[in-house]
């Protein structure tokens, strides 16, 4: 799977395509959850499409089944009722699909492992000689900026470094479509804005099929093209915006600019009437 | 505070020659200065014996002053110190052995299935609540005096500590690792091999410390029931002449046996879990 380029996999995509360039298709998702006292509902009848070389930020208050739209895309949750299909293919839970990478909020570097061996742990299931695996995984640990820590464990290093590693352990296998569940939410602004620096420069080079999970709106308008904002629980589809601030983006000068301003106080207005319902609850 | 490492070797050194003063000339000192009413027992050779006498004993048990020289007393001895200790130390070794090897083992598969743990769930529970001891009789009926009634009482002993930590330790593993690893590609077979596995050792290893002294208990007792060699033997052939400084001959060598197979353990926990704070810069 890992030797199929991008190309190859888009042909095969090119043999039937429903919609030409639809990578996710998100059909009448619903989710329910049966908790002591009976059933809510989590995610209620949300569709949407993301395409080829799309970076959507999916962004809502927390709560609002952001997180658990992408888990039943990445195949992790099963879902209550509607389909998700990608590249035309039916998600099944609990199968793997080797086009997607996964980027967990929480960290879930194995601690017994060093960076690199964390990093290289993809390959070296999917079974690549030693010598290639080397190879990639040291161009891998200085593109995340971890040159001097490959031997180390991941327990020596900081959050947004671990969070690195975390990055390139997902990046190594080439997915052509990135499922990320708000990768940068525990660190800190600084580091955050380090963050974002890095995956731009990936993502602008590489421009592979993003859903970003968010609940910060300043971090949806730095790296998405699209936003679309979910509404409080249940989840619903609330509004889908386009974000055409020219790239390569700048993440700190971006922000000082009048686009970038208006669109925050537009899209603030609509989240913030989310914020209070969650509030309300 | 920190206190020097010298002025906490000199306390220990002190506490031992203290204690071996005490045991050597206390009863005999305390007999001629107190009434007799007042002479603690506890201190009496006859019980207790004396650092000299245990010594001595040391010598001839271990072949060091018999007549014959020490490589023929070796030989015709059945039960000598060196014989009796190798029995001992090989038993332990295979009932940890295969205990812990069994343990992890079952632990695992039942941590990693629901369906089983629940099936065999009330067994374990059962089997655990028996005093392994209370089976000793019974093993040695069904494996006679040799060898392998020790090593299985050993196993006994052994086993259900190392499968509870396993399965524990299994049950433990963060899920969103090992929905890592399968997202990255890993089979269920992989994820248990390097996720399951790897973050159950610090759990199996905080049972193998403990399973490496209930072995060496399980064979001890195996020895005093029936047996016809080991250092549990030397101490039953001691009680019945009654000889208090024998028998702290063997006690003083299990204590080393203990101690050995502890530090192998321990240079092992510190080698594979490296990763962690506690073991870093070890092993």
């Amino acid at each position: 799977m890992l030797s199929s380029g991008p190309g190859l996999a888009l042909a095969a995509q090119a043999e039937s395509p429903a919609v030409p360039g639809r990578r996710i298709a998100v059909q009448g998702l619903m989710k329910s959850f049966s908790s002591g006292s009976g059933q809510f509902t989590a995610v209620d009848n949300v569709s949407f499409d993301v395409r080829q070389g799309e970076f959507v930020a999916l962004l809502g208050p927390s709560g609002c089944g952001k997180s658990t739209i992408l888990n039943m895309v990445a195949g992790l949750l099963p879902r209550s009722g509607g389909d998700i299909l990608i590249d035309d293919d039916h998600v099944e839970p609990g199968r793997v699909n080797r086009k997607v990478g996964y980027v967990f909020q929480r960290d879930t570097l194995f601690p017994w492992r060093t960076v690199e061996q964390n990093i290289g742990y993809g390959l070296e299931i999917a079974g690549v000689a030693k010598a290639e695996r080397a190879d990639r995984v040291a161009k891998a640990v200085d593109r995340a900026g971890l040159t001097g820590f490959a031997r180390t464990f991941p327990r020596m290093l900081s959050g947004g470094m671990r969070q690195r590693v975390a990055l390139m352990r997902t990046l190594i296998l080439e997915p052509e479509i990135l499922l990320m569940d708000e990768p940068f939410g525990a660190l800190d602004t600084h580091t955050k804005l380090e963050m974002h620096k890095t995956l731009l420069e990936i993502w602008e080079r590489e421009r592979q099929t993003v859903l970003f999970v968010t609940h910060d709106l300043g971090e949806a308008l730095t790296l998405a093209s699209r936003i679309i904002l979910l509404s409080a629980r249940p989840g619903r589809l609330k509004e889908d915006f386009d974000v055409s601030f020219p790239r390569p983006r700048d993440p700190v000068g971006l922000r000082e600019t009048a686009e970038f301003g208006r669109l925050y106080s537009h899209i603030w207005h609509s989240l913030g009437e989310e914020f209070r319902r969650t509030k309300a609850d | 505070m920190a206190h020097r490492r010298s002025v906490i070797l000199f306390w220990q050194l002190a506490i031992l020659a203290l204690t071996l003063v005490v045991w050597q000339w206390g009863f005999e000192w305390s007999k001629m200065l107190l009434p007799k009413a007042y002479v603690p027992k506890i201190l009496d050779p006859y019980f207790v014996a004396k650092p000299s006498l245990i010594w001595n004993s040391f010598l001839r048990l271990g072949c060091f002053s018999d007549a014959g020289g020490f490589l023929a007393c070796v030989r015709n001895n059945d039960n000598n110190l060196w014989i009796a200790t190798l029995v001992t130390l090989k038993n332990t070794w295979w009932g940890f052995l295969f205990g812990s090897a069994s343990g992890i083992a079952a632990g695992l598969v039942l941590g990693r299935s629901d369906f089983l743990a629940r099936v065999f769930g009330p067994y374990v529970v059962a089997l655990n609540s028996i005093p392994r001891i209370a089976l000793v009789p019974l093993v040695i009926l069904i494996f006679g005096l040799g060898d392998l009634s020790k090593i299985a009482t050993a196993w006994l002993v052994v086993f259900f500590v190392v499968f509870f930590n396993t399965f524990e330790g299994t049950r433990a593993v963060d899920r969103d690792q090992i929905a890592a690893a399968r997202l990255m590609g890993a089979s269920e077979f992989a994820v248990l091999r390097t996720v399951v596995v790897p973050s159950a050792l610090a759990w199996v290893f905080a049972s193998l410390l403990p399973a490496v002294s209930f072995a060496l208990v399980g064979v001890i007792v195996g020895e005093f029931i029936g047996a016809e060699r080991g250092l549990g033997k030397l101490i039953i052939e001691a009680e019945a002449r009654a000889n208090a400084s024998e028998m702290m001959v063997a006690i003083f060598i299990m204590m080393i046996v203990g101690i050995l197979l502890a530090m192998l353990v321990q240079a092992l926990q510190s080698y594979l879990l490296r990763w962690q704070p506690q073991f870093e810069g070890t092993g």
